[in-house]
């Protein structure tokens, strides 16, 4: 579903070029779980970018279900973007303004027919990430925790192919950490693509396969063989919190 | 296709913070509601020309004893206007349809039994009637035999009649003006109120020659009117009798005139009075603060622009076109620029109200300021929110979400 073939990315500061991707190449099947971890400034952010369809490499293909995403132009990205990939980020990137289900439905209104259900399709999502009773809520009256969920319903209310997440527990504590890894893997036992970007070893181990980049090339591809439980992380914490 | 939705989303930015909506609005606000009491004005003028002109009468010149600016009372004790000038006029300038020379004086008591007033009295020849086009709504006009015999006989004004009279017909009975019994031949047609106010039936017109020898004892003239045949040659002709007069009256400019000359265009000029400077003042305004308030706008905006890249780097993400975040902000900025319309529009219409309630200004409202006042909405907001829409449309998403 997803392939890299020797992926390019290079920069140019000051008039010098600067390589940060070195010619990567991985495959991704339908379903899977992976996780690509890498030190910061290893080139993770622009791969996840690219991976995401921000960004174009400089070299390469990217078929992302068989289209070639390089020749696309920037309307056709933002078309990829809004229907095939949904973002979840480190710092959660909600309207302030707004409330939960008004985030939610917001990539809908870039969609070219404004779905008739639109409500409810949001109103779903939010309860499937357990926020039934907060869908008026804005952002500053939620926990992190609870902002970072919204995201992830935002993510998923186009039924896309993909979910990229960028640290998606890096600013959130263990609790609700382990909150939405349990979503997640929910999501990917519901046969979800999801692609996880970390440098953190313990998230990165909850998938089924860990990419470890290193100065701009795949350092390491490997399957995990016992990947973490988040439900059973989450029923450990909250034993803990009722004993203190 | 989503346009709606995305306008919805600029919208939404404006109510989110009311004081910087109002500060991109203001000078919209303003120069609409400026340019609203420019038309209300000007239309208001030009109706009240109008008017006036139509009162004064279309083919009209009227010349007064004595000097002066302003369309006025001929000054007492000028004796140089005279029957022979308004012969003179008759007989030598072309194109002319009648000439009516008279004389007006006020004051003199009036009685008639109990009644007792004071009004205008005109003294006037049989061809005034024909030159101000106003004729007996009852009983006779004032004819020629009347001048040529002197005769004692009067018409009156419809509101004079009525304050002499009450109720009961004036034709036929006797009213004394200072020490001369008048007979009561005929009453004007009622023509109302002036645009100045004055109240144009409340007069007494007796034949030139008795007013002359019986009551004024005098042999000059205050007023000649003259009617001419084609309006388009009312400013050449009023410069022929003035030509003419200055040569009776051996008169050579810069020296003062001893007369003055009216017609529809001293008429249009003085009823315009200081409107045209206000129109001015009042232009000058809306255009600096339409233009003023386009700046502003847009700088609001383009401030707006980099506090809100990491929004726009959302919608980037999830989906949104370069020209859906282009829509975005332009429709921000016409919203803005629409909501000052109508805010402007409802501003100047009460100023306009105001304004002719507190003074002397004519004023009409109509819808043509509010359409004028869409169009200038629009383009100034198209005008001053392309700049901020196009910057935030460039974003690159991935530094947006940085």
């Amino acid at each position: 579903m997803i392939e890299l073939e020797d992926i390019e990315k290079m920069y140019q500061v000051g008039g010098v070029a600067l390589p940060v991707l070195k010619g990567i190449s991985f495959r991704v099947e339908s379903g899977e779980y992976l996780a690509i971890m890498g030190a910061s400034g290893t080139g993770k952010s622009t791969l996840m970018n690219i991976l995401g369809c921000l960004d174009k490499p400089t070299g390469g293909h990217y078929r992302l279900e068989g289209t070639d995403v390089v020749n696309l132009d920037d309307d056709a990205l933002s078309h990829l973007r809004n229907h095939r990939i949904g973002f979840v980020f480190q710092m959660f990137h909600l309207l302030e303004r707004a409330t939960a289900l008004r985030n939610v439905m917001l990539p809908l209104i870039y969609c070219e027919h404004y779905p008739e259900d639109a409500h409810k399709r949001a109103e779903k999502a939010l309860a499937a990430v357990g926020l039934a009773d907060r869908m008026l809520y804005k952002p500053s009256q939620l926990s992190g925790g609870q902002q970072q969920r919204v995201a992830i319903a935002r993510a998923l209310i186009t039924d896309p192919a993909i979910i990229l997440a960028d640290e998606p527990t890096g600013n959130l504590d263990s609790r609700s950490g382990a909150e939405v890894m349990a979503i997640f893997e929910r999501l990917h036992r519901d046969g979800r693509t999801i692609i996880l970007v970390t440098h953190d070893r313990a998230v990165a181990e909850h998938a089924n396969r860990i990419i470890i980049l290193k100065d701009g090339q795949i350092a390491e591809d490997r399957p995990v063989p016992n990947p973490r439980d988040a439900e059973a992380e989450l029923r450990v914490l909250a034993e803990k919190e009722g004993q203190p | 296709m989503n346009t709606f939705r995305i306008a919805q989303e600029g919208v939404r930015a404006l109510s989110a913070n009311k004081l910087r909506t109002f500060f991109m609005m203001a000078g919209t606000i303003v120069g609409i509601a400026a340019l609203t009491v420019i038309m209300a004005v000007g239309e208001g003028t030009e109706k009240k020309v109008m008017k006036r002109i139509t009162s004064f009468g279309t083919h009209a010149i009227v010349i007064t004893a004595g000097g002066g600016k302003g369309f006025s009372p001929p000054q007492a004790g000028i004796t140089t206007l005279r029957l022979e000038d308004a012969e003179a006029i008759r007989s030598q300038i072309q194109g002319i349809a009648v000439v009516a020379p008279f004389a007006v004086k006020r004051g003199l008591p009036i009685k008639a039994g109990s009644a007792q007033i004071q009004t205008m009295v005109m003294a006037v020849g049989a061809e005034w009637h024909e030159a101000s086009d106003w004729y007996p709504q009852q009983g006779d006009p004032i004819t020629a035999e009347d001048n040529a015999t002197m005769s004692r006989v009067c018409v009156l004004g419809a509101t004079t009649a009525k304050d002499l009279f009450g109720d009961e017909d004036p034709i036929g009975q006797y009213i004394q003006i200072g020490d001369v019994r008048f007979n009561v031949k005929g009453v004007l047609q009622s023509r109302g109120v002036s645009p100045m106010g004055d109240d144009f039936d409340s007069r007494i017109i007796i034949p030139l020659t008795t007013g002359l020898r019986r009551l004024y004892n005098q042999d000059y003239i205050t007023n000649i009117r003259v009617k001419v045949q084609d309006t388009r040659q009312l400013v050449l002709i009023s410069e022929e009798i003035r030509r003419l007069l200055h040569e009776r009256h051996h008169i050579t400019p810069p020296e003062e005139d001893d007369f003055a000359i009216f017609s529809a265009a001293e008429v249009a000029k003085t009823a315009r009075g200081i409107s045209g400077t206000l129109t001015i003042l009042l232009s000058a305004l809306a255009g600096l603060s339409l233009v003023v308030g386009g700046i502003v706008l847009m700088n609001i905006l383009l401030i707006s622009v980099g506090e809100r890249t990491k929004e726009i780097g959302l919608r980037r993400a999830v989906g949104a076109r370069r020209r859906d975040i282009f829509m975005q902000f332009l429709m921000e900025s016409l919203a803005v620029t629409l909501i000052g319309m109508v805010l402007g529009s409802a501003l100047g219409w009460a100023a306009s109200v105001i304004l002719a309630r507190v003074t002397q200004f004519p004023v009409v409202i109509s819808l043509e300021p509010f359409a004028l006042a869409l169009a200038f909405a629009l383009v100034v907001g198209v005008f001053f929110g392309v700049q901020p829409a196009r910057r935030a449309a460039r974003l690159h998403p991935v530094e947006a979400l940085k």
